[in-house]
């Protein structure tokens, strides 16, 4: 399991998350949903222990990381069982889309024989999958955003996280990518991978997860199964979905 | 006489004053990207103790013109010090001192600007601290780095005519007191001219292929 508690964070003496309490279990996706601003890219990052909370504490299948001075430089998160797809996706750009998705593998192609051949292989199939293989081999200036969002998902997804957490994957995305992506997370599930997905769509949210979490200024207002999204209980969620469907 | 002809005919001359303008150029080189890159690292981790004096110093550099501080360092100051220092140690001190803070300046800025996001995807992606300075933070900030870097060395490398002023024996004065012989100015200026030519515009044309080629938007947009 995957477990945040009491997760604070702030930015210039402005609290962004109010004590943040929530957990991932694996072989299930929850998505988080809310207005922009909400926190949850904060979230996202506090709970990958990349941007350490202020207070609070993260454990990763029994594992306890604790943040008492803020100490983000001290702690490791653990690898590769918990990955993490930023929204702004930080392909490193000297580096081709195939040679960025590729350098992490290394290390792992590095615990065993015959596991180099097998990550290229699955590599490949990726990228054919998500119709990027004639762009593999250029740099990430070269090609569109939708295309380094493909990229930075196969980066993190090769590496088969036990906890994969997802920022706004989806945001520059044709429909018909959006629905590769949503059967290859039904397909991750099933391997027993724990996905937390931030995302603004709703439909996707919908047809993904098996948990919803709507969040507000930096608090959880309202989770629970998926009916959440057809029969909200929440004031604050009933009328963010409307304003979303009014939008769609 | 022709501009070749007096090539020719000057040639040891042209060659004694070359010799000493690429051995100028050669100490300036080393000294400022060694010692500027010294301080730059430096100064982009210890922003307060070593930073912020070699920006100020820095700042105090770039309001005075080069020729007014090789001015400076070989009369007042030897003067007051009551020392009797060489033109062209006097030369290779002052344009070193002038290139050591533009390479600071040009490091520590490229380092403190360096994405802090690209070290948290290294870090997601389980790199060690050493693998994400060799793999990732080293190889962005020399492509930064490398054509700003090449294009200081060629304005490095025409500061060195100011060594003339003081009387170092280096190309342009050379050509100067060629000219006071023969007084033959377009054809030995034309000379000149075309010695720096071939120098120069190859490094320039270096500078422009690495930053065409390398330099990337580090923004991500």
């Amino acid at each position: 399991m995957l477990i945040g508690q009491g997760i604070r964070k702030g930015y210039g003496g402005l609290e962004i998350l109010h004590g943040i309490d929530l957990s991932l279990s694996p072989g299930k996706i929850t998505a988080i949903l809310g207005p922009s601003g909400g926190g949850k890219s904060t979230l996202l990052r506090a709970l990958s222990m990349l941007d350490a909370p202020d207070s609070g504490s993260v454990e990763v299948d029994g594992v306890e990381y604790f943040f008492p001075n803020n100490r983000k430089n001290g702690i490791q998160p653990p690898w590769p069982a918990l990955t993490v797809v930023f929204q702004q996706l930080f392909l490193w750009p000297h580096l081709t889309l195939r040679r960025n998705i590729t350098l992490p593998l290394e290390k792992l192609s590095a615990r065993s024989s015959g596991a180099a051949e097998e990550a290229d292989q699955e590599v490949d199939e990726l990228l054919e999958l998500f119709e990027m293989s004639e762009h593999a081999d250029r740099y990430p200036n070269e090609v569109s955003l939708g295309q380094r969002q493909r990229a930075a998902f196969i980066r993190a997804v090769v590496l088969h996280p036990k906890y994969l957490l997802l920022d706004e994957i989806t945001s520059a995305l044709d429909v018909e990518h959006v629905s590769k992506i949503l059967e290859h997370l039904k397909v991750l599930r099933e391997r027993g991978t724990g996905i937390l997905l931030v995302t603004h769509l709703i439909g996707f949210a919908k047809s993904a997860a098996d948990q919803i979490i709507f969040m507000e200024n930096g608090r959880i207002v309202e989770s629970g199964d998926k009916s959440l999204l057809t029969t909200p209980k929440n004031e604050r969620l009933m009328k963010f979905l409307s304003l979303v469907e009014t939008a769609l | 006489m022709s501009a070749l002809e007096i090539i020719v005919s000057y040639r040891q001359e042209f060659l004694r004053g070359l010799q000493v303008t690429l051995q100028l150029c050669l100490i300036i080189w080393s000294i400022g990207i060694l010692a500027g890159t010294v301080i730059g690292v430096a100064g982009a981790h210890w922003k307060t103790v070593i930073g912020l004096p070699s920006r100020a110093l820095s700042f105090v550099l770039s309001g005075v013109p080069v020729l007014v501080f090789l001015f400076w360092l070989y009369y007042p100051l030897q003067y007051a010090l009551g020392v009797d220092i060489s033109p062209f140690k006097t030369a290779a001190a002052a344009l070193s001192i002038v290139n050591t803070f533009l390479v600071a300046d040009l490091i520590r800025g490229v380092l403190l600007e360096f994405p802090d996001q690209y070290l948290m995807a290294a870090r997601v992606c389980g790199l060690t601290d050493r693998e994400t300075v060799l793999r990732i933070q080293l190889p962005i900030v020399a492509r930064q780095v490398l054509p700003n870097l090449l294009f200081v060395q060629v304005g490095m490398l025409q500061a060195t005519l100011f060594a003339s002023l003081i009387s170092v024996e280096e190309i342009f004065r050379v050509a100067q007191r060629i000219n006071s012989e023969v007084y033959r100015p377009i054809q030995i200026y034309t000379a000149l001219a075309f010695f720096f030519l071939v120098i120069c515009l190859p490094l320039h044309g270096l500078a422009h292929y690495l930053k065409q080629r390398f330099t990337r938007n580090l923004s991500e947009r």
